[in-house]
């Protein structure tokens, strides 16, 4: 089954326009908790356009662990966080020419590299399209499993330290540690640790 | 027979060396008798070795030049340790080696008491060798050698007692004016090394006629040619009148007092103030040349030989006064080189190294008596005390007077009538107005000092009454062995030594033809006792004899008249007490003027522009700067990120639009894009 | 039909948004990690771009592995932004400066 290429077009300029609006809204909300959702529609609309390119377990992983798990973690952390939405128009306004015209020109120079002249596809024909009985998970397993095995495993221990390492920092610890103040020890008075008491002596017993 | 003197010099050289070494690195090990048993005994095998060389050299002729060995070779130049034995160099060994002896035997005395014993051994050890080395020399290097090691051993002598400020600033004083008078000499020994391609003595000696004949000058102040031979001497000369203590360089020496006595009987009376006249003498083929230089060594000698006897009218120490005698006395030798009676010179040197180290042994031992009290208006009436030392002291002082027939007579008699005789040299006149004066003051000032310190009335007190005593055999021992020469050396030797042709000195000493005022003399010399008679009829004998006799006068028979000559010549009384303002002058001028230039730098030099504008100036530079940078570092975290965008965005940036063969657009043409 | 170059250029705004987010962003930490995240979006679009229209499936293996170490990344920096607002009762980048010299 093939899909005709005018709805390609459509699905992927929506989704393109889809996934910069919410990109625009993740760094614009003055709200965290709704810049997170934006992230999440932009992760959304990323996977659609992936499935187009054709990677659909990466799609899919996309969904899985950053829609449900990392997005969730966020969210968590947000709201878990008693922060204060304070008005941002100031600053923002304020620094607005300069990150316009510094992401602007950061555009302009890999647009210039990427332009379609050098990426388009008189250079880069699409590729056929793959036959149903392609499986995507299969080939990236194969590979995976095979030739790259011991990235594999090393990135399964390194998400390892990564939860050990975030436990142990985000743990509330009892503090055993008895740490000295200098600033306390330099400010101490001699009445705070002396103090003089007059005993009045006792008469001589003759 | 050279062979022998070889060998002999060398152990002369050699043995006090040992010595030195022995007392000084083991003498804690040796203990205090065996170090000076071992010293005295080697100073007994260089005296012993010395009189045989004497007698190899001048008795029989005998002469030895020959290099030890080659120090070091530098292009053309070759530097050797050598030795040159000749007559001159013999008479020299044997008067180092004969006092020294001396002076170690009187030491075991003397510094019975002193903790630091063996290192006063070693150091007079090595003084003897210094002083061996200096006059064994066949070429100018080791002679700078030999004069630089008696000089440190003088230094380290002179602050021999360091707990003691006055010896430390004696010591000082005699090193620093000692390297002004070494930097003329250097200056002179880089000037032979110029001229004459080498420093061995006999080469430059067969050269310099020739280059004085060819009249090379030298430029020193431009406009003003010099002749070299003329500068060389006069370099030369400024050397010796450090060491030699010559006016203005003179003020050292009596603040070397402050070392021990015996020190200053070795070194600042018989051997090492002398080097310098010795060294005039050595080069003489040299100073023969120039009579501007022998003009100046004649001036020089006799303006020092009467005004620091004057000054001695008025010192109270009587080391310091003696220290002034002797002073004057090199003057006198000095003047005797003016004209070139070299012999006489040396023949002086001699005897005065024995009467002088006789008088200063004589008054050491008076301080050991009186228990090291040096001032003489504490003594008085001590020859009941101390026969020895005072027969001695007064053989010493006859001797120093000049008074027939006693060794002095001979040859300073033999130096005033030389100085007479010379009327051919510019400033004779002059010299010999001083010398002769010069003979009054001498006689007046060590009467003075003997009538007080050993007749009158003892002024000491009662305390020290009850210790005062003749001094040990040790002490008065050497004080014998130097009368002996003091009362007859000089008529046994004046004719050998100045009048016979050949004399003992043989060629060691070169006068030029129309300069020899000796020959001149010798006419009318017939033998010692003729000679000892005629000085009635001579002028210096009277001098002296007013001098004694005024001493007397003024110390014995009516003191007070003293008190009334000081209130009226008060002014002339306030020049002598202030020694003619030399100390003051260097004082004020030189060490407050270089301690102010110093201070200068120190405020304007280092405080001003090292410290505040170089150091403390880039110190506020960058403090200047970081203030501005610190401001980028804001702590902001999105700071940071945006100036890593920033550069990320202009290094691109660059790559892409100036780098045409940049990286990233090699890519993009690559077959994989 | 798609072009390779659409993609890159969507890579390529995805990336500058999240440089202006960082440049305009003043208010919390957690929003610049959201940046973070969406910086690594843009490359991963790139690499599975790449990867398709390359023909190699190397890429998105590539992406799989950017994906664990984001996820980690995450994991970490969330925990210590909890760890800097329980010592500085704060999250705001603006007091944050003690790196200040």
């Amino acid at each position: 089954m093939t899909i005709p290429h005018i709805i390609e077009q459509v699905v992927f300029y929506f989704s393109a326009i889809m996934v910069v609006i919410s990109g625009i809204m993740v760094i614009a909300q003055r709200n965290p908790v709704r810049g997170a959702l934006a992230l999440v529609l932009a992760f959304v609309f990323s996977a659609v356009l992936w499935i187009l390119l054709e990677s659909e377990f990466l799609a899919l992983a996309l969904i899985f662990v950053y829609v449900g798990a990392v997005m969730t973690l966020f969210l968590f952390v947000v709201m878990m966080l008693d922060m204060d939405i304070e008005p941002m128009k100031r600053n923002f306004v304020r620094y607005l020419p300069i990150g316009l015209f510094i992401s602007v020109l950061v555009l302009a120079f890999m647009i210039y590299v990427v332009a379609p002249e050098h990426f388009g596809l008189s250079k880069y024909a699409k590729p056929l399209h793959a036959s149903a009985a392609y499986s995507n998970v299969k080939e990236l397993g194969h590979v995976l499993y095979t030739k790259f095995v011991y990235p594999f495993e090393l990135a399964a221990v390194l998400l390892l330290v990564a939860m050990v390492s975030a436990i142990s920092l985000a743990l509330p610890v009892v503090r055993e540690r008895k740490l000295q103040n200098p600033a306390e020890q330099v400010m101490v008075k001699r009445e705070d640790r002396i103090r003089l008491v007059n005993v009045p002596s006792e008469k001589r017993i003759d | 027979m050279a062979e022998t003197i070889r060998t002999l010099s060398l152990i002369i050289v050699l043995a006090p060396l040992l010595g030195a070494i022995l007392a000084g690195l083991f003498g804690k090990v040796l203990g205090r008798k065996t170090s000076h048993r071992v010293t005295v005994l080697l100073m007994f095998v260089a005296f012993f070795a010395a009189c045989w060389v004497w007698k190899l050299t001048v008795l029989d002729h005998g002469y030895l030049n020959s290099v030890l060995y080659i120090w070091g070779e530098s292009g053309n130049f070759t530097f050797n340790i050598g030795f040159m034995i000749d007559q001159l160099t013999a008479w020299m060994m044997l008067l180092v080696t004969f006092v020294s002896l001396l002076v170690h035997i009187y030491s075991i005395g003397y510094m019975a008491d002193d903790s630091g014993y063996q290192r006063f051994f070693s150091y007079v050890s090595l003084f003897t060798f210094s002083m061996l080395l200096l006059v064994t020399a066949n070429n100018f290097l080791q002679l700078f050698i030999g004069w630089e090691g008696v000089g440190l051993v003088s230094y380290l002598l002179i602050g021999f007692w360091y707990t003691k400020e006055a010896a430390i600033f004696g010591s000082f004083k005699a090193f620093i004016v000692n390297r002004v008078g070494d930097f003329g000499f250097i200056i002179g020994i880089a000037a032979v090394m110029t001229y004459f391609g080498t420093l061995d003595y006999t080469t430059v000696f067969a050269k310099a006629p020739a280059l004085a004949k060819a009249g090379t000058v030298l430029a020193v102040i431009p406009g003003a040619p010099w002749a070299v031979l003329t500068f060389i001497c006069l370099a030369l000369f400024i050397g010796a009148m450090g060491k030699s203590a010559q006016m203005p360089l003179h003020v050292w020496l009596p603040e070397s007092m402050e070392g021990p006595t015996p020190i200053s009987a070795l070194i600042h009376a018989a051997t090492m103030v002398t080097a310098g006249v010795f060294m005039v003498a050595r080069l003489s083929p040299m100073f023969e040349l120039s009579p501007t230089a022998l003009s100046v060594v004649l001036v020089i000698g006799a303006t020092g030989a009467l005004f620091t006897g004057l000054v001695a009218f008025v010192q109270h120490d009587i080391k310091r006064v003696i220290a002034y005698s002797t002073l004057s006395q090199l003057g006198y030798m000095m003047a005797a080189m003016g004209v070139s009676a070299y012999a006489a010179g040396i023949f002086h040197l001699m005897m005065h190294g024995c009467f002088k180290a006789l008088l200063f042994l004589a008054a050491g031992s008076v301080i050991l008596g009186m228990h090291h009290e040096q001032d003489m208006r504490k003594m008085g009436g001590l020859r009941k005390y101390m026969p020895i030392t005072y027969i001695t002291f007064l053989i010493g002082a006859l001797a120093l007077s000049a008074i027939p027939p006693f060794a002095g007579y001979y040859s300073k008699d033999a130096i005033i009538e030389a100085v007479g005789a010379a009327s051919n040299i510019p400033g004779s006149g002059y010299a010999y107005v001083c010398l002769v004066l010069g003979a009054f003051v001498t006689a007046f000032y060590i009467f003075r000092a003997f009538f007080l310190t050993f007749h009158g009335k003892e002024r000491f007190s009662a305390e020290v009454k009850q210790h005062v005593k003749e001094s040990p055999w040790v002490v008065w021992l050497p004080l014998v062995g130097l009368a002996i020469p003091s009362v007859f050396a000089g008529a046994i030797l004046a004719y050998p030594l100045l009048y016979a042709s050949p004399s003992w000195f043989g060629k060691s000493i070169f006068v030029a033809k129309g300069n020899n005022v000796l020959a001149t003399l010798a006419e009318h010399y017939h033998g010692w006792f003729a000679y000892a008679l005629h000085s009635v009829t001579t002028a210096p004998f009277w001098a002296a004899v007013i001098g004694i006799v005024s001493a007397w006068v003024l110390c014995l028979l009516v003191p007070s008249w003293r008190d009334v000559l000081v209130k009226r010549l008060s002014w002339i009384y306030f020049i002598l007490v202030k020694k003619y303002g030399f100390d003051d002058f260097n004082q004020v001028v030189i060490a407050h003027g270089s301690k102010r230039f110093g201070e200068f730098c120190y405020r304007v030099a280092d405080a001003k522009i090292l410290d505040d504008w170089i150091i403390n100036g880039s110190g506020r530079a960058v403090r200047f700067g970081a203030s501005v940078v610190r401001r980028l570092q804001t702590g902001y975290l999105y700071h940071y990120v945006f100036v890593m965008i920033l550069g990320l965005v202009v290094f691109v940036g660059w790559f892409e639009l100036f780098e045409t063969h940049s990286v990233l657009a090699e890519m993009l043409k690559s077959k994989y894009f | 039909m798609i072009a390779l170059s659409n993609y890159l250029i969507l890579g390529a705004i995805l990336f500058s948004l999240s440089i202006a987010g960082f440049v305009l962003n003043r208010r919390n930490v957690i929003t610049l990690l959201m940046c973070v995240e969406l910086m690594l979006l843009a490359v991963n679009m790139n690499f599975i771009a790449f990867s398709h229209y390359l023909n190699d499936i190397k890429g998105q293996v590539f992406v799989f592995f950017i994906l664990t170490v984001a996820a980690a990344e995450t994991a970490i920096g969330l925990a210590i932004v909890v760890l800097l607002y329980r010592n500085k009762k704060t999250i705001d980048v603006q007091e944050l400066d003690s790196l200040k010299g």
